[in-house]
């Protein structure tokens, strides 16, 4: 997934919706590029919330990268980083999946 | 947790407070204004799953209005009882943990509805002294307690959202309230249209010749107004000086109106007492519209100053007289009289040609007969006036146009 601007509002409940479906057909590998994001506030927090706690009732594995300092900073003070592997970009996230099983 | 992560998480929980007051105060649609609200909410601690419910006095329960994080979403329709006796112990504005509401009768009766929601704290919204809504919230993100300070925030956002839910169901009374005065309003105006038909009726009932006289006026004035482009409301108003203008036919001899030769001059000064006859009783009426009874007093006057009752010269006569004075006349010539059968269309329209800037306005006139051709041609939305000459020959003047 591919976010992009601000995750300031409702609109962002597509990422949601898509992890949702995803989850739903039973992907099991999930990964979020924050490379174009640029704005995260509560209502973002919130929404990665449910995107982290739906990943780990799925038992599927969550994937975070190009992650700019205050973004990571935001997610690592909310608790969220935790439940998350950080990766720096895409590639080391598909390389870490490509060997998990 | 050490300060600077303490003094970070104050300032993200302040920032958040920042955007809460926005989302509420937003004008967006409730639904998605309080859903930004749970949202806003729910970022601050984390917590994945919450709900937002709105009070329902009548019903007495809580109905779901948003939620987030759920994953079973099979059931919709969510609602949880509230009997009055319940609310009275809520505390308002209060997380309330679901452990310690384990033995209520509050939580027992909507045990399934706490679990299918996973629900940790319960929030019941009050704002006014008066239960307005209600918020469940789930575990935090990893299932951590929530601690004292947490809860302070929550009081602070409840008392926000409360106060928004209250707001709304203010407004949501007064549009309902709004649109029922709109409706009886309505219900009214058609009571006041029939009544004023039904008087209108009674006064062309005396004339054996006339009848619907008073309509047929009525409508070829809305025609013109309309033309001229008058207001909605002034355009009903000459609609119903047209119904009216004959009421004081009422102390007029029946013998006299319906007298199928010439007229003695008694019997005319008799029969044009009626213009203020209707006046003296219309006066009386406060109308919604405007100048109904100068309308009625002066629809036989004349441009020339020859008309009746009070002489009046064309600048003092108003549009609305100049338009019924037309209309009332044009009828005339269109119906069978006791002393003449109707006149043709191309006659009539010749008559009131020849009478044009002594008795009728120039502009009246070209507007009306404008209309008529429109109507004849097929180009006119509505029908004002055709519908009304019916076994009127129209055949010269369809030639004309």
């Amino acid at each position: 997934m591919t976010p992009k601007g601000y995750i300031n509002d409702l609109g962002a409940e597509s990422l949601e919706q898509t992890s949702d479906q995803f989850l739903g057909k039973g992907v099991k590998k999930l990964v979020v590029n924050f490379n174009d994001v640029q704005y995260i506030n509560t209502i973002g927090i919130s929404i990665f919330t449910s995107i982290v706690q739906k990943t780990m009732e799925y038992d599927s594995t969550l994937c975070f990268t190009n992650l700019k300092k205050v973004h990571r900073d935001v997610l690592e003070m909310m608790g969220l980083i935790k439940y998350v592997k950080v990766f720096k970009d895409e590639e080391d996230a598909l390389s870490f999946l490509s060997e998990k099983r | 947790m050490n300060k600077k992560v303490q003094l970070k998480r104050l300032m993200f929980s302040i920032e958040s407070l920042v955007d809460l007051g926005q989302e509420v105060s937003s004008s967006k649609e409730l639904t998605e204004k309080m859903k930004a609200a749970l949202y806003v909410m729910t970022g601050i601690f984390p917590v994945p799953t919450a709900a937002l419910f709105l009070y329902q006095p009548h019903r007495k329960s809580l109905d779901l209005l948003v939620e987030k994080g759920r994953r079973d979403k099979t059931k919709k329709k969510i609602k949880l009882s509230v009997l009055p006796e319940y609310t009275k112990r809520f505390k308002m504005n209060e997380p309330h943990s679901v452990r310690t509401m384990a033995r209520t009768a509050f939580f027992r009766q909507n045990e399934d509805l706490f679990t299918l929601l996973q629900t940790t704290l319960f929030i019941p919204l009050f704002a006014k002294g008066e239960l307005v809504g209600a918020i469940a919230l789930g575990k935090k993100l990893g299932g951590a307690a929530y601690h004292a300070a947490d809860k302070d925030v929550l009081r602070v956002i409840a008392h926000q959202m409360a106060i928004t839910l209250h707001n709304a169901r203010l407004f949501l009374e007064l549009a309902k309230k709004a649109s029922e005065n709109k409706r009886l309003y309505t219900s009214m105006q058609r009571i006041y249209h029939d009544t004023i038909q039904a008087f209108a009726a009674a006064i062309d009932a005396k004339d054996d010749y006339t009848k619907d006289h008073s309509y047929r006026v009525a409508s070829y004035a809305v025609a013109i107004a309309r033309e001229l482009g008058w207001k909605k409301n002034d355009v009903e108003g000459i609609y119903i000086a047209g119904l009216l203008h004959d009421i004081g036919k009422i102390i007029v001899d029946r013998n006299i109106i319906n007298k199928g030769e010439k007229l003695t001059a008694p019997e005319i000064s008799e029969i044009q007492k009626h213009p203020q006859v209707s006046y003296d009783i219309l006066s009386k009426v406060k109308f919604p519209w405007k100048n109904i009874d100068h309308f009625v007093r002066h629809h036989h006057e004349r441009l020339d100053g020859k008309g009746y009752p009070d002489a009046l010269m064309a600048t003092e006569l108003s549009e609305g007289v100049k338009i019924l004075a037309l209309a009332d006349a044009f009828d005339a010539m269109t119906t069978d009289r006791p002393y003449r059968g109707k006149m043709a269309l191309i006659d009539a329209f010749q008559e009131v040609m020849n009478c044009r800037g002594t008795q009728f306005d120039a502009r009246i006139t070209d507007t009306f007969f404008h209309v008529l051709r429109k109507e004849l041609s097929g180009a006119a939305k509505e029908s004002h006036i055709l519908p009304h000459l019916q076994g009127v020959d129209v055949s010269g003047f369809k030639g004309l146009a």
